[in-house]
């Protein structure tokens, strides 16, 4: 017993020491902290070859060049082309996220048919073939019963070989309910077809112009080509160009112009005519350019007459003698440019009247296709296909009025009356709609009453590479190849000043079971048979768009994009290139849609006494493509917090109806109802509450969705009278 | 000849971003976290927990509608000298040595390895620049195909930083190397914030260099510490004397003023910076 | 039950209510060891600090232990290097208390860095410059001459001392404590110090940030006085309140007004040396780094003058009078208010060092940011107090640390043998009766 006590005492001691002193303690201690160097749950990105590859990011109509550095087969990184003559080597928040949209959670990976009720996120996954042959079948359905209009289509646009592609079927098949979703693109060119040109776009020199009078738009928000405008901007800086931004909030464009003009919002085309009443009377216009290339300039001075710096100053909240002297400002200057279109101009066509008054200011300065100026471009014209062969039906059905009730692109103003196929009021739906590229269960006005419609649409395709808020309501959807994947003609316009088609070609291969987009309207077109097959000749997409592109081809494969580097516009006489050539200033149509009274929101202002007006941000999408994790991640505090969106009111506001910073409360609008939280901003004019459009998406992943509201479902659609677009920008509110 | 002098002269890699054209973009932001691997949660909302080697705020000249003005200020790390070089906030308190000033690139680097994070340098650093990983970094399923080989992701539990994409340094002095030279030119070290910037606000090269732009714009004193000469140039707390050598240039005075602290009274540039040790 | 191990000569209370009291304790330290566990295993997201907040509450508590605990090294330095006899009645609680609040410290050390398998890179890859490495460094070692303080301590217990080398060793370490003691009164200057360096050395922090003596700032000093001043105070404290929970008189007074007596003259002239410290940075340093004083005081929900006020004259000047004062001193009510009072006023002056400091905005646009705990934060602050009390109630129970004790509470065998305890004494005696004598008969 004796001898245990000690011993065991001795022992442990001992041991104790021993063990101390050998290496095992200090080597486990070293294995254990080298352990969590290297744990295995943090990833190790593996090596190997590093290369470029250029392509062009199409995540925005912005058309730049990018090139992707990879890793042997993995994408690592995006950066701008340098050589590129959009973005000359720089490169947006969105277009360095791509890569997170590429392989990220809210890809669809194959074929989807949907299994559950509409909406309820439960699918079937199918093979391609299944997939074509089902929606071939839905077509030729409607067809059968002689009623092929009832099949529409919804787009992003059809100035490329897709969106080619995608006409030429509704035309063969014979619908002539082929949509695009609304920008204020639409408007301008809707604005210059009135005043006599055809296939003309406007582009804006804008590196050149030393004065830039913006109504609104984000120039550093998104707006146009959002690289350039960045860069432009810069060069202004660098060049003492002057910039106003006429705006009711100040915007990051507002906050780095040189003046900011808070007007009320709505007023724009107020302002811009009074200006243009101050220029004329003032006799500060260009008599060269008015008297030689314009008509009707004496109807324009009796529209302007009504529209003095008095009566605008009421309308806008500023003081008449500021508005006499920015216009004069705007005269004088050697190369102003006037600019339309609000926020990033995505969100809708706005109104025609704004787009024409602003236009009419660009007209009496001379600025047309001068240098630092508006420049009237020719439309892409390199898809020159052979006209389909139609047979009866599509003839009887391309007869039938479209679902808007407007001659479409033919005779109306525009493809892109889209609120009258699906908005709130939408009378007639069509019976299969296939969407691609746009995503207007989230995007379009009154969005709740979309989603409604897109409920009662007996098929709904949706083409799209995510998981989006329509995909999720639709029957079918065919998720085509992402940008990175695939082999695409890219046509910028955005404002560009010169032609410039990108191409935009696959980086890597395909991560999922999808296909390019052009191959799948091809290969569609092949099932439907007949007249239908017989437009689509091409065995494959990559054929069309090499035979479409035939002269250039090869700088496009060379340098990744093709442009006309020596591009002049038109001398004035041939601006518009049709017979006279003229300019109309007034009279008719431009009159009707002028004499307007200015759009103001909905809503009994008795009852909803603000109005919201929702803003672009540039670090936020919302379009059809969401924002990727590293751009919420970049999106200020006072914007989000937590899952709640922030709106922007003015401490004055704040006072008026009793709401403190960081309170929440309730954001009414005639159309809807959100949780919000106050934030209070001297950047806001008083008695109005901002929101960023973007956020409160459902769809998409976990980082995205449920985050904010979606302002699109707050506001309903207001049409302009004489254009049939889409002009609401806000709409009235108030808080509980 | 001119290879010779640049051969000896150790660099004092810098930037100068131009507040008149940064746009707030966040371009810097994300081209910054997409070569250096930054990771990303579901909420980063709460700015306090969200890593941003390059943070950009947002500063007001405080007045009301229709007076008021914002600012946006890029702010990477800003590679702190210290009042004698290597004396960095950061750099000096590590108790690891964990975090490095390099005196042959004036870079304040941070070894992930070796920080044990008890976070001291975040407590030193008064610019933010510093993050935790609070969490262990998580990539979802696929996305970790984007990360970059170059960057080593980080574990939970260190502290992170700007780098200046040091990685991009080395790259660049290994090409250089390999084809003989000593010099690694201007147009090919540039961090990645100023490649994307797609305002060209950020210059970026080596402050000791004459011939390099962020040289020109700056004028840097160097024998006051590197105060810049170009009075439309300031430095963040300047006062501190934490000797910074990211500049930044602004035609507004109230911008400049925000820069640093003033006392009521005084005036910007009148006041000169202390030296204490 | 355990009657054995209980010092000869003293009496405790029934072993269910020390049970009892151990598992009250005990219970909230298991709190304190799941939250611990969950910051090792999950991350310190676990707990509310950020990215503005590297130091939060823990810092605190640990400084503020140190700063408590400082008692041992002091008490050691005038017991042995000064050689004031009677505070070798007090010496032993004092270096327990210290024991508890140093190894508490380094408890949470482990459990405040991101990560804690790497903690030795501290020593390893140490950076001299750093004023953690010498806290560390100081502390470590600090530490280690505690644990030899406390050990003859331990071995003095009934039972360990029969064994002739424990009693031989715990003898010889006795003879040999100035050593040890003058060793850890060096040791604790430096890291009390460094600690107070931590946040004065920071020169990107004006709020915290002083000028001083070649590497060290004024706050080095400050802190190693502080420490000095306000330790004692919480010996004194802690041992008013075993005395109080026990219902014994423990400590004679003349050895606790005089331990009072010198902890207030301490006060006092540390108290004028934060004064002249907090006026020279706030017209000189402050300024010339373009801060008013009274910024940092202003503009936010929670740190206002008051503070500052509190820290200097309620927790100072006040304390401080009261205890160099005769007769404040000698009442025992003044006396203890004025303890606490100086236990308060390290801790908010700890709490201002390192919280406040996190919580002053330094560039202009930047803003105030407060930070609450969250409950793992808490109950990891906790643990330590809980393993504090349960270190106290077994060190209390089973080691003769009151040398007074006995003479001050003699043991009457028939007074001890009445109620209900009487059953459980006896029964306790047996035991010990056994127990005792099967020991010499091993030996
Ligand atoms: N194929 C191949 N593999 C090899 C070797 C080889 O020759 N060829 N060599 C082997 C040898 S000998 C070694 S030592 C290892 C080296 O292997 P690693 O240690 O992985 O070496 P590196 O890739 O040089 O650097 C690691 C990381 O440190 C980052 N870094 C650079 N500078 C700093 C800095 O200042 N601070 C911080 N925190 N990070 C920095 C780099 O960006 C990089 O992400 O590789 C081994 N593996
Ligand atoms: N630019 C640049 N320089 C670096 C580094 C860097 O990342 N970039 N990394 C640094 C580091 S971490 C390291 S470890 C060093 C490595 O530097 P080195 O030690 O120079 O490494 P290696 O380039 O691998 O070259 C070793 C040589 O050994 C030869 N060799 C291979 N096997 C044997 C063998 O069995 N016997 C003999 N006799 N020779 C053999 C190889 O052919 C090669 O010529 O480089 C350092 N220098
Ligand atoms: S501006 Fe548009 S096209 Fe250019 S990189 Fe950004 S998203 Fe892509
Ligand atoms: S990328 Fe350039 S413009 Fe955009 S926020 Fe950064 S520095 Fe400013
Ligand atoms: S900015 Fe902060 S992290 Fe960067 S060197 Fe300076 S103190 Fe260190
Ligand atoms: S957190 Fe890491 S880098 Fe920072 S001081 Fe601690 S050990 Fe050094
Ligand atoms: S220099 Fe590199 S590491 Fe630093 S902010 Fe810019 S991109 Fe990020």
């Amino acid at each position: 017993m004796k001898v245990d006590r000690r011993s065991f005492l001795s022992l442990l001691i001992g041991g104790a020491a021993g063990t101390a002193l050998s290496p095992l303690p200090w080597k486990l201690t070293d294995d254990l902290s080298i352990w969590t160097q290297n744990w295995p749950w943090t990833p190790v990105p593996q090596r190997g070859e590093s290369y470029y590859e250029t392509t062009t990011c199409t995540l925005c109509p912005g058309g730049c060049g990018v090139k992707v550095r990879k890793i042997d087969e993995r994408c690592v990184k995006i950066e701008g082309a340098d050589e590129h003559p959009v973005n000359k080597g720089g490169v947006c928040i969105l277009g360095l996220s791509g890569l997170q949209l590429l392989y990220g959670p809210t890809r669809i990976k194959t074929p989807l048919k949907r299994v559950g009720e509409k909406g309820e996120g439960k699918w079937r996954s199918i093979s391609w073939q299944e997939a074509l042959d089902e929606l071939a079948s839905r077509l030729k359905q409607v067809r059968s019963k002689g009623t092929p209009e009832k099949a529409a289509c919804l787009l992003d646009g059809i100035d490329g070989t897709v969106g080619r592609l995608f006409q030429r079927l509704m035309t063969v098949y014979g619908s002539p309910n082929l949509f695009c979703m609304p920008a204020a693109e639409d408007a301008s060119k809707a604005a210059l077809k009135l005043a006599g040109g055809s296939a003309v776009r406007a582009g804006f020199d804008l590196e050149e112009a030393d004065f830039v009078l913006s109504f609104g738009c984000g120039l550093l928000d998104g707006w146009g080509s959002p690289v350039r405008v960045f860069k432009a901007n810069s060069s202004w800086k660098d060049g003492h160009t002057t910039v106003v931004q006429v705006e009711p909030r100040l915007s990051n464009t507002a906050a780095k112009a040189d003046h900011w003009l808070a007007v009320k919002p709505g007023s724009e085309a107020e302002l811009a005519l009074a200006m243009a009443n101050v220029i004329i009377g003032r006799n500060l216009y260009d008599s060269e350019f008015i008297s030689n290339y314009c008509d009707n300039f004496e109807g324009l001075k009796r529209l302007v007459a009504l529209h003095t710096p008095e009566t605008a100053a009421a309308a806008t909240g500023l003081g008449p003698e500021t508005i006499v002297k920015w216009a004069v400002e705007f005269a004088r200057a050697s190369r102003p440019v006037a600019l339309y279109g609000r926020g990033q101009g995505r969100a809708s066509a706005g109104s025609l009247r704004d787009c024409m008054a602003i236009m009419l200011l660009n007209a009496l300065v001379g600025g047309f296709n001068r240098s630092g100026g508006m420049w009237i471009v020719p439309e892409y014209d390199y898809i020159a296909w052979q006209e389909p062969e139609l047979d009866e039906v599509a003839r009887a059905g391309l007869e039938r009025p479209r679902a808007d009730g407007s001659g479409g692109g033919k005779d109306g103003l525009t493809l892109s009356l889209v609120q009258r196929l699906l908005g709130t009021d939408a009378e007639q739906l069509p019976e299969v709609l296939m969407v691609a590229r746009c995503n207007p269960v989230y995007s379009l006005a009154g969005s709740g009453g979309v989603e409604d419609n897109f409920r009662k649409i007996p098929f709904v395709v949706s083409f799209s590479s995510f998981m989006d808020e329509t995909a999720a309501m639709a029957d079918l959807v065919l998720p085509e190849h992402l940008y990175l994947e695939t082999l695409e003609d890219v046509p910028v316009s955005a404002g560009l000043n010169f032609p410039l088609i990108g191409l935009c070609r696959p980086v890597t291969e395909p991560q999922f079971n999808t296909m390019a987009l052009g191959e799948i309207v091809i290969r569609l077109a092949g099932i439907m048979g007949g007249t239908v097959a017989g437009a689509f000749q091409w065995d494959d997409y990559e054929t069309c768009l090499k035979e479409t592109l035939e002269n250039k081809w090869e700088t496009l494969e060379e340098q990744g994009f093709w442009y006309d580097s020596g591009f002049r516009p038109p001398a004035w006489d041939q601006a518009f290139g049709d017979a006279g050539g003229k300019f109309r200033l007034a009279g008719g149509k431009i009159d009707e849609i002028l004499e307007a009274e200015e759009i103001t929101p909905a809503g009994d202002p008795a009852q909803f006494p603000l109005v919201l007006v929702p803003y672009d941000s540039i670090r936020l999408a919302n379009g059809y493509i969401g924002d990727p994790p590293f751009m919420i991640k970049s999106v200020w505090d006072d914007v989000l917090e937590g899952k709640d969106v922030c709106i922007q009111i003015n401490p004055a506001t704040a006072r008026k109806y009793a709401v403190a910073e960081g309170k929440v409360v309730h954001l009414v609008t005639p159309v809807g109802k959100a949780r919000v939280k106050v934030h209070l901003d001297e950047a806001v004019m008083p008695g109005i509450v901002c929101i960023p459009r973007g956020l409160g998406h459902t769809a998409y992943d976990a980082y995205l969705a449920g985050k904010g509201i979606n302002v699109n479902a707050l506001i309903g659609s207001m049409e302009e009278a004489a254009s049939g677009f889409d002009a609401a920008w806000g709409i009235r509110a108030k808080l509980a | 000849m001119k290879q010779e002098q640049t051969k000896h002269r150790p660099k004092r890699y810098g930037m100068v971003i131009d507040l008149d054209k940064c746009t707030g973009c966040g371009s810097c932001m994300v081209a910054c976290m997409a070569e250096n691997n930054v990771p990303f949660k579901k909420d980063e909302s709460d700015k306090l927990l969200s890593i941003t080697w390059m943070r950009v705020y947002k500063i007001t000249n405080g007045k009301s509608f229709p007076d008021s003005d914002i600012c946006y200020i890029p702010r990477p790390c800003q590679h702190c000298a210290g009042q004698h070089e290597g004396h960095s906030p950061c750099v000096s308190v590590c108790p690891a040595t964990a975090t490095d000033y390099s005196r042959e690139t004036g870079i304040v680097s941070q070894i992930y390895t070796r920080c044990f994070g008890c976070r001291y340098c975040m407590a030193a650093c008064p610019y933010h620049a510093r993050y935790f990983n609070w969490w262990d970094p998580v990539w979802p399923d696929g996305m970790e195909k984007y990360l970059n080989p170059d960057v080593s992701p980080r574990m939970r539990g260190v502290v992170e930083k700007c780098s200046f994409c040091f990685h991009r340094y080395q790259a660049a002095k290994d090409k250089a190397y390999l084809e003989g030279r000593r010099v690694v030119e201007e147009d090919e070290y540039q961090t990645a914030c100023t490649q994307a910037c797609p305002a060209g606000a950020i210059v970026f090269g080596d402050l000791n260099n004459p011939d390099h732009l962020v040289h020109k714009l700056v004028k840097p004193d160097l024998k006051n510490g590197g105060r810049p000469r170009n009075p439309e140039v300031f430095r963040l707390l300047e006062r501190l004397g934490t000797n910074p050598k990211v500049y930044y240039k602004s035609s507004r005075q109230w911008v400049r003023k925000a820069g640093d602290n003033y006392l009521p009274g005084e005036k910007p540039g009148a006041v000169i910076q202390k030296s204490h040790s | 039950m355990d009657s054995a191990l209980i010092p000869e000569g003293v009496k405790r209370c029934p072993t269910w209510k020390f049970l009892l009291a151990l598992a009250i304790a005990g219970a909230v330290l298991l709190w304190g060891v799941v939250a611990m566990l969950m910051v090792w295993f999950k991350g310190l997201n676990q707990t509310n600090m950020n990215d503005y907040y590297g130091f939060a509450l823990w810092i605190w508590a640990d400084l503020a232990f140190i700063a408590l605990g400082g008692g041992a090294f002091f008490t050691g330095l005038l017991r042995y290097i000064f050689g004031i006899k009677e505070l070798k009645n007090i010496i032993n609680y004092a270096v327990l208390i210290g024991f508890i609040c140093y190894s508490s410290a380094l408890l949470i050390l482990a459990i405040d860095i991101g990560q804690p398998l790497r903690g030795w890179f501290i020593f390893w890859h140490a950076n001299v410059h750093s004023m953690l490495t010498e806290v560390a460094f100081c502390l470590s070692c600090y530490f280690a001459v505690l644990c030899i303080e406390y050990l003859p301590l331990v071995l003095e217990n009934r039972q360990l001392d029969r064994v002739p080398f424990f009693h031989n060793l715990s003898h010889n370490m006795h003879e040999t404590m100035a050593v040890f003691a003058a060793t850890g009164a060096f040791l604790s200057f430096f890291h009390q110090g460094s600690l107070g360096g931590v946040s004065g050395v920071l020169f990107g922090r004006p709020f915290s940030f002083r000028t001083g003596i070649n590497v060290w700032p004024w706050t080095f000093f400050l802190f190693t006085w502080s420490a000095a001043a306000y330790g004692p105070c919480f010996t004194l404290s802690i041992t008013w309140l075993t005395e109080k929970i026990s219902g014994k008189k423990l400590v004679k007074d003349n050895v606790v007004e005089l331990l009072a007596k010198i902890a207030g003259w301490m006060i006092i002239t540390y108290v004028v040396a934060k004064i002249i410290d907090t006026v020279y940075w706030a017209t000189v340093t402050a300024p010339s780094l373009g801060f008013k004083w009274t910024f940092f005081y202003s503009n936010n929900p929670l740190y206002g003058k008051w503070i500052l006020l509190t820290e200097i004259v309620i927790c100072g000047i006040i304390p401080g009078l009261l205890l160099i004062s005769g007769p404040t001193r000698r009442n025992p009510t003044t006396r203890i208010i004025a303890l606490l009072l100086g236990v308060l006023g390290v801790s908010i002056n700890r709490w201002v060092m390192v919280l406040q400091v996190m919580a002053v905005p330094v560039m202009s646009f930047d803003k105030w940011v407060l930070y609450y705990p969250s409950w793992q934060e808490v109950a990891t602050t906790l643990l330590p107090v809980a393993y504090g009390v349960i270190m106290i109630l077994i060190s209390y129970r089973y080691l003769p640390i009151f040398p007074q004790e006995a003479e001050l509470n003699p043991v009457d065998s028939v007074s001890a043998s009445d109620g209900v305890e009487l059953e459980d004494g006896q029964q306790d005696e047996k035991e010990a009766q056994t127990d005792g004598q099967a020991v010499p008969a091993e030996a």
